[in-house]
């Protein structure tokens, strides 16, 4: 069954499903809704999503919206055991470190960073607040960093769902227009994910269409 | 074995670990950490956990943090299959309302309205802007009000770790006083969850100390 997705490609939402869809090969149809496309107050996908956000996601009967819960639904169901294990103690450090990203990194990089800076015209900006976000972005980076040190992925040789509720993050941090402190194990983990096609197809996605803007 | 959490009683998200502990029944030891307890910049805590935060867990050799993950773990390795549905689609369902707190309702209610209530003073609070984020939460709650419907809980007749999720910030929504949306569902909820013991222990915390008169 082909699955079916909302979201404009160029949204950061969207863009850690349709990652985790290319890294399981899973067959997908993608519909450009929201951001430049509208679409997001229509009855009809209202009746998708109540929150009329993207992106969402049916798989057969079933509708879900919610980033992250679409995540670990695809995982549950199409992951193998290394992308996402079946016991509990074996699962737990992954779902743990796709927290960390969500509630560490996420709102600091996505909203106060990229929409502080990037999507607010250079006029609106209040870099003082932006600055304060990129230092506990990079604070944050450094955790990373040091995890990354003796592993190849976040939780341990293999991809897992872990990179991606992170890795995602990685593409704007490292090409935003701002001064990073050297990292080399991140640096080197980026370079990996970077080497794979779907993270090219998917995260590696041009963003100059939304600088300035904050009408979408 | 008993699970051994790190995290003071007042934090929500520690709220959320223990009365999902008290939900399954199992057994712990809590030790207060955090706030004004400190105790979250020790080489030994920070071992546990690098980013110095509560709540860490320790079940056995496995030590956990970030709440989200604590409870889905502690919902898979000790709930049954009404705690923790084993139907892939129905938690999935159940997951986007947990998610929808988090993005949705939570920022909005929680770092708004209760942070300006409760932990900013009164000579600093900005009451209009209050009023502002109180108009605005409503529709959010709507929301929650139609999902709820006549419940009595999320996945219906049992509660499920997404109901965790969901009525852990109720205690703090329903005693704070501020100008809501009518919402019959979610008070009639919200009461089902307030008679069940654990909840009374762990969710209905008092938030006294972290007043910033």
């Amino acid at each position: 069954m082909t699955l079916k997705i909302w979201g404009r490609a160029s949204s950061s939402n969207v863009q850690p499903v349709m990652w985790c869809i290319g890294e399981l090969g899973l067959p997908h149809e993608r519909i450009d809704v929201g951001g430049k496309f509208g679409g997001l107050e229509t009855e009809e996908f209202r009746s998708l999503n109540p929150n009329g956000k993207i992106p969402v996601l049916q798989d057969g009967e079933l509708i879900v919206w919610e980033s992250r819960a679409i995540l670990r639904y695809l995982a549950a169901e199409y992951g193998d055991e290394t992308f996402w294990p079946e016991a509990p103690r074996n699962r737990a450090p992954i779902d743990q470190w796709l927290e960390w990203a969500k509630t560490t990194i996420d709102e600091a990089l996505i909203t106060g960073v990229f929409w502080g800076y990037w999507r607010t015209p250079k006029a609106e900006r209040d870099m003082e607040t932006v600055h304060r976000h990129w230092t506990d972005v990079n604070a944050a980076m450094a955790k990373a960093d040091a995890r990354l040190e003796e592993r190849a992925f976040l939780c341990g040789d293999d991809l897992t769902l872990a990179d991606i509720g992170f890795g995602y993050l990685l593409y704007r941090y490292f090409t935003l227009p701002l001064t990073r402190p050297d990292r080399p194990n991140l640096a080197a983990y980026y370079q990996r994910l970077t080497d794979r096609q779907p993270y090219r197809e998917h995260i590696m996605i041009d963003y100059h269409e939304l600088f300035g803007r904050l009408d979408f | 074995m008993a699970i051994t959490v790190w995290g003071r009683a007042t934090s929500s998200n520690v709220q959320v670990v223990m009365w999902a502990i008290g939900e399954l029944g199992l057994e712990y030891v809590r030790h207060d950490v955090g706030h004004k307890f400190g105790g979250t910049d020790t080489p030994e805590y920070l071992a546990m956990n690098p980013n110095g935060k509560v709540p860490t867990i320790k079940d056995g050799d496995l030590v956990l943090y970030e709440s989200q993950a604590i409870l889905r773990y502690l919902a898979a390795k000790y709930g049954d299959a009404q705690f923790w549905p084993t139907d892939l689609a129905t938690r999935a369902e159940l997951d986007l309302w947990c998610e929808w707190i988090r993005t949705t309702f939570q920022p909005h209610f929680n770092y708004k309205i209760f942070w300006q209530m409760v932990r900013v003073g009164a000579a600093e609070r900005d009451e209009a802007q209050i009023a502002r984020d109180a108009e605005s939460l409503k529709p959010v709650t709507a929301q929650l009000e139609k999902r709820i419907g006549a419940g009595p809980f999320l996945n219906g007749e049992y509660l499920c770790w997404a109901d965790i999720v969901v009525g852990h910030l109720l205690y703090r929504y329903y005693t704070i006083d501020f100008d809501k949306a009518a919402t019959p569902n979610l008070d009639a909820y919200y009461q089902r969850l307030t008679e069940r013991p654990a909840y009374a222990e762990h969710a209905m915390v008092s938030y006294e100390l972290l007043r910033v008169p």
